[in-house]
């Protein structure tokens, strides 16, 4: 890896990045195991995306790393130097909601919230990529968010509302 | 009563929707204090062994760790959830008895050297044989689990009402069926977690709980405190169904691990240990037995069962009563004998899942009706239709029922779902089947004896009344009792939603509540709330009264306006009159509590099922079998609710969408497995298969009209008893689809596989 | 990886080296990251050696890529029924293959299409066939010391190919078995055939008997029944949690049929 690395008296090696979150630059020192989901929650107090198996099954801590949804905790923290990571803290614009988190409030899309962060940020990739999407591709993008509250229905609904008003908005 | 409210009945968005959508709302594991170490639990390797030594010495001695904690560190008084069997420790003493059982803590600076330190602890056990299945955990000779309980058996329970042999042997048929349930884990997606701080005499804990008061009662038990001295606060939870209402390793082994190091501990189970700990639901093996008459009315039914309850007690006790109580509710019939027996096995502990011990003989017996019915030649749901059991009855084990709508509930399901047109006639493959249920909208009993009573609340409006503040004890894990209390509140006051706040389920602010179990809030902690926000309204009419010189009883409050009832137009918003009745007589709060009435029979276990009223609904599934791989595709499912009058629908649904869900995946996904050394082999996401989005199908939710009269403006519950019948309506699709009769659960391809295997089988042999 | 031999475990995605980690399945001393090595992700057609897929390509660059969509559509289709969209956008082709589990859904589809792999080391470069390449469960004949940079699918004459997981749901569910056929048809004679099973044997396996019965006979229901029953009776598969023995067979047998069916009207899908 090219990027600076320190050694500690132990012989552990840890290394600098930098990580640009939500539009911000900061700069680290991690291990070369050390996942990007505990450095945002612990180091960078991004609390919002969650922790639910660390083995990259239930999507609570989807991000999106260059656009792209990733599991953070399947993504070591030197892997992310350098790229844009983007949080669910990263969404709203000061007080204004991304219409996708308002949507999922107004169709009642939320239970206990847990899987919330990740799911909006699998939706938010989504409707990037393709503003216009069938119920089919709503359900494909989400399918590695696992939540055990909603039966996914509302979910669903929420996604193709919110494409809707932001496809009424462009035209 | 008018249904004209203002408040109560609407689409209102989530009062922490907001909170949730941004990523702000804190869990537990989201919280930080200074100082605070991180703590996890060693558990034991063996289904059952005896402990010789335990040696923490070289994990004291690596840096950074903070203490190591034994059972010789921690109170040696036995706890559990029910009173009845006392049977835990915090940690074990003299023998593991299941894979994760509770050996030692460590708390450390951080997370890495505490698994370092976990590593360093010796413990060296002596292996003795154990048992995994619960029939062979009677046998004589089985390795005994507790010595105070002999031959494996947790739980013994026999009741008999009417007489079942008198109506069996007058019966025109009668029929036994056997099918067995399997073991499932609530999986709420935010794992277990507490953060404990024991400063001077008093303890602190946030922790992810269905119920802060059973916690503050059995922390205070535990340690000999004053339970005025524990505080639990809830945070946002991620979900419970039932895995998050009994104090976890977690509270104990932190404000020990807290009170030695003098700082906040941390601690938090991961998904496999959450997996570990477990108290899912139950396996079932149930015998059911039902006569008939002619014309398919039940006469007398017999429910024989066994349960697996793993290694402790839990709230296995109440499970082993309800499994059978909740029979039945759905349909009338006067002679019913159940017999259960709970036995302890070398697995981790059982305890109450959504629908509490409810679902699997729900499956049981909606199945073999569906096969009493085809011994008679009849349409299943006519079968149903026939003995539903009808409004102002009185169950043969004594529950009084009120309110209730399952003819409506079934003859709409049936309407919705094309039901005439589609049962036996689909294209081969594809079959409809249905279900119903019934279930508790609260225990009439806590779990302890107490007279306590079930609720309270109490309501402050701030002192311009621009906002008022609920405080209850009341427990919102995700299922939006904070939203539906605040609806309350304002209806009964004549306020409005958007100015409530809320303050809740927390030990030291908020009044006495049992928590979010049994399906209880919406009409107990409403009835609370509902006293509360009514006292508010007469304090402050009876200060308008003065203000406008009429008689309060002339005047009422809605939607933050006082007004005279003659005359709407003279009127005084709510915000002067509030601040008037501040400036006159000091705080406006209003305080309501909620007692049950006495209810049920005298016989042993009578308390279990009791409750103000009870909740019907029918399901049915259309579903899509493969006919070479067995693979079940769910096209579509009904739900049509009797819940009582509803306080906020779009939450309401989505409580039927979820319970569905749950109920989906333990019907045809969802398994907890073993090796025949007793540990888990799927404890994770990926193996342990809930349903992802893909493997959802159109859901229809929908109401019966119906109004509770033992409950505040007709509530009643919905949570957990859309799971009940589901695992029944998809066995009956299942049967429609192919003529095979999956008698386990879940009903898996590969069973549905074997099973057409088998019928070919049979078939050729002909 | 010279440097590191036995020690060093070399880190793709990351998807299914770091959950082993984490499970404790696995220990390495050294992670060496080639994540950064961007000429190793590209997807193009070479005239000269076929389709060529960069190790470090997502399996959403093959999910999303016009030369696969062109040419091989049913490796677009494999990659998008793969695991879930975040791991897709992580896991990488290279690591589906290096890792080795049984279960893998890329190497049955690439066996079938007579895919080779690229194993580099500083010592140079080699070219193995990727059915020789799997030697056991997480086995495999790559040395410590090097690393797979690229796969190669030969141009060929098959007129159709195709992948079917069949898992137990329908995203992040892992193989009970799978199976990929790759045909060349010429009227309604299939002129040359491969068929790979995965999920039914320590590694994914060829059905060279059945693959026999196939060729240059008539296509009728009738002969692709009898092929998937000898595809059955070739593949040795373990009884788990997700399936036993028995009935990974005969799904080896169904499928083996419903996917020749498929790939020999469709093409590749």
């Amino acid at each position: 890896m090219s990027m600076e690395a320190i050694t500690d008296k132990h012989g552990v090696k840890r290394y600098l990045i930098t990580l640009n979150v939500n539009g911000d630059s900061y700069t680290k020192v991690v291990k070369g195991n050390t996942v990007l989901v505990n450095v945002l929650r612990d180091d960078l107090d991004l609390t919002g995306t969650k922790k639910g198996c660390e083995l990259g099954d239930c999507g609570s801590c989807t991000v999106l790393m260059d656009g792209k949804p990733v599991n953070s905790c399947l993504v070591l923290a030197v892997e992310a130097d350098g790229r844009e990571i983007t949080t669910i803290e990263g969404l709203a614009q000061h007080e204004q909601l991304d219409r996708l988190q308002d949507s999922f409030v107004n169709h009642a899309a939320v239970q206990c919230g847990y899987c919330t962060p990740g799911m909006i940020m699998s939706a938010k990739a989504l409707l990037s990529k393709n503003p216009d999407p069938t119920e089919q591709e709503v359900r494909e993008a989400i399918a590695g968010n696992l939540c055990r509250c909603t039966g996914y229905v509302n979910i669903v609904k929420a996604v193709l509302a919110a494409a809707k008003a932001e496809g009424g908005a462009a035209r | 009563m008018s249904d004209n409210y203002a408040v109560i009945g609407k689409n209102l968005p989530k009062i922490d929707g907001r909170v949730k959508v941004t990523g702000q709302a804190k869990y537990t594991g989201d919280l930080k204090f200074p100082n605070m170490l991180v703590g996890k639990i060693l558990t034991s390797p063996h289904a059952h062994a005896r402990i010789l030594s335990i040696d923490t010495a070289e994990a004291e001695k690596l840096p950074g760790v903070k203490a190591v904690i034994t059972h010789e560190d921690v109170p040696g008084l036995k706890y559990g959830i029910s009173p009845a069997r006392w049977d835990e420790n915090i940690f074990c003493i003299d023998k593991v008895r299941f894979v994760g059982d509770k050996v030692a803590a460590v708390a450390a600076i951080d997370e890495e050297t505490v698994y370092k330190a976990l590593k360093l602890i010796k413990v060296e056990y002596e292996v003795l044989p154990a048992v995994m299945d619960p029939i062979e955990a009677m046998r004589e000779g089985a390795p005994q689990i507790h010595d105070e309980y002999p031959g494996n058996i947790n739980t013994e329970v026999h009741q008999s009402f009417g007489d079942v042999e008198q109506a069996f042997a007058e019966a025109y048929h009668v029929r036994t069926d056997q099918f067995i349930g399997q073991r499932t884990y609530q999986s709420p997606i935010e794992p277990h977690s507490a953060i404990s701080i024991w400063e001077g005499g008093k303890l602190t804990v946030y922790t992810s709980t269905q119920s802060p008061h059973y916690f503050q009662y059995y922390i205070a038990r535990e340690f000999g405190l004053k339970m005025g001295d524990v505080r639990v606060i809830k945070t946002y939870v991620g979900g419970g169904f039932g895995g998050k209402l009994e104090p976890t390793g977690l509270e104990f082994a932190g404000a020990v691990l807290s009170r030695i190091t003098g700082r906040p501990v941390k601690m938090f189970y991961d998904r496999h240990e959450m997996f570990a700990h477990n108290r899912g639901r139950h396996k079932q093996i149930m015998k059911v037995t039902t006569g008939v008459d002619k014309n398919g009315k039940i006469l007398g039914v017999h429910a024989d069962f066994i349960m697996d309850g793993g290694a402790y007690t839990s709230l296995g006790i109440a499970t082993a009563y309800y499994a059978g109580a909740m029979l039945p509710l759905t349909y009338e019939f006067d002679n019913y004998k159940f017999d259960m027996l709970r036995v302890y096995t070398n697995l981790p502990a059982c305890g109450a899942q959504r629908g509490h011990g409810a679902p699997q003989p729900r499956y049981a017996f909606e199945c073999h009706l569906d096969m009493v019915a085809g011994d008679l030649g009849m349409d299943p749901m006519e079968l149903r239709l026939r003995n539903a059991r009808q409004p102002n009855t009185v169950t043969p084990n004594a529950f009084q029922v009120n309110s209730c709508e399952l003819k409506a509930c079934i003859e709409k399901g049936v309407e919705i779902s094309g039901w005439k047109d589609k049962r036996g006639k689909l294209p081969p493959g594809r079959g409809i089947g249905g279900a119903v249920g019934s279930f508790v909208s609260g225990a009439g009993y806590p779990i302890y004896r107490t007279n306590l009573p079930h609720a309270a609340a109490i309501i402050k409006v701030h002192e311009d009344g621009t906002a008022a503040t609920l405080y209850t004890g009341a427990t919102d894990i995700g299922q939006g009792s904070d939203t539906i209390l605040c609806q309350m509140a304002a209806e009964a006051m004549g306020y409005n939603y958007e100015n409530m706040k809320i303050v809740s389920a927390d030990t030291e602010t908020t009044p006495h509540d049992f928590g979010a179990y049994a399906s209880r809030q919406t009409l107990m902690s409403g009835a609370a709330v509902k006293q509360a926000g009514e006292e508010v309204k007469a304090q402050l009419l009876e200060i308008a009264a003065e203000m406008m010189d009429v008689a309060a009883e002339d005047l009422d409050c809605r939607e933050a306006w006082i007004y005279r009832k003659a005359n709407p137009d003279e009127r005084k918003p709510f915000t002067e009159v509030a601040r008037e009745f501040f400036v006159r007589r000091g705080p406006l709060v209003g305080r309501g509590s909620y007692t049950p009435p006495k209810l049920g029979g005298t016989f042993k276990g009578a308390p279990v099922g009791t409750s103000p009223a009870y909740s019907f609904c029918t399901q049915i599934s259309e579903v899509e079998i493969d006919e070479e791989t067995g693979e079940v595709d769910v096209k579509e499912v009904w739900d049509v609710h009797d819940c009582g009058k509803v306080i906020n629908p779009a939450l309401l649904h989505g409580q039927v969408h979820g319970a569905l869900y749950m109920g989906m995946g333990e019907s045809i996904w969802e398994e907890v497995v073993f090796d025949d050394k007793g540990k888990i082999v799927n404890g994770n996401l990926g193996e342990y298969r809930l349903p992802t989005a893909l493997d959802m199908p159109k859901i229809t939710s929908e109401l019966v009209d119906s109004v509770e009269p033992a409950a505040p403006w007709g509530v009643k519950e919905v949570g957990e008893g859309a799971t009940i019948p589901t695992m029944g309506c998809f066995a009956n699709a299942i049967y429609d689809a192919m003529g095979v009769r999956i008698h386990s659960l879940p009903l898996s391809y590969e069973k549905v596989w074997r099973a057409l295997k088998d019928k070919r089988k049979k078939e050729e042999k002909k | 990886m010279d440097q590191f031999g036995a020690r060093g475990k070399v880190l793709a995605g990351g998807t299914d080296v770091l959950s082993m980690m984490k499970q404790g399945l696995l220990a390495p001393e050294v992670l060496v990251s080639l994540k950064n090595l961007a000429e190793l992700k590209q997807i193009y057609a070479d005239p000269a050696r076929g389709v060529v897929i960069g190790a470090l390509a997502t399996h959403n660059d093959l999910a999303d890529s016009p030369v696969l969509q062109e040419r091989y559509l049913s490796l677009c289709q494999t990659a998008h029924h793969m695991a879930n969209n975040q791991v897709r956008n992580t896991g990488t082709a290279g690591g589906n293959l290096v890792n080795a589990v049984p279960s893998a859904d890329l190497p049955p589809l690439l066996i079938a299409l007579g895919a080779a792999v690229t194993l580099v080391s500083t010592g140079g470069s080699r070219t193995v066939k990727l059915e020789e390449f799997f030697t056991g469960p997480r086995m495999t004949v790559k040395k410590d010391n090097e690393i797979l940079t690229e796969i190669v699918i030969p141009d060929n004459s098959f007129t159709g190919s195709t992948y079917h997981k069949f898992g137990l749901r329908r995203s992040g569910a892992l193989a009970v078995v799978g199976v990929a056929v790759a045909v060349a048809m010429e009227g309604d004679l299939c002129r040359d055939v491969r068929i790979a099973l995965g999920a039914v044997a320590p590694t994914p396996i060829r059905a060279f008997k059945a693959e026999e019965v196939l060729k240059n006979r008539p296509v009728t229901d009738q002969l692709l029944e009898e092929v998937g029953r000898c595809a059955a009776g070739e593949s040795n598969p373990i009884s788990d949690i997700r399936g036993s023995k028995e009935y990974r067979q005969d799904m080896i047998r169904v499928f083996t049929r419903r996917m020749l069916k498929k790939a020999i009207s469709e093409g590749h899908v």
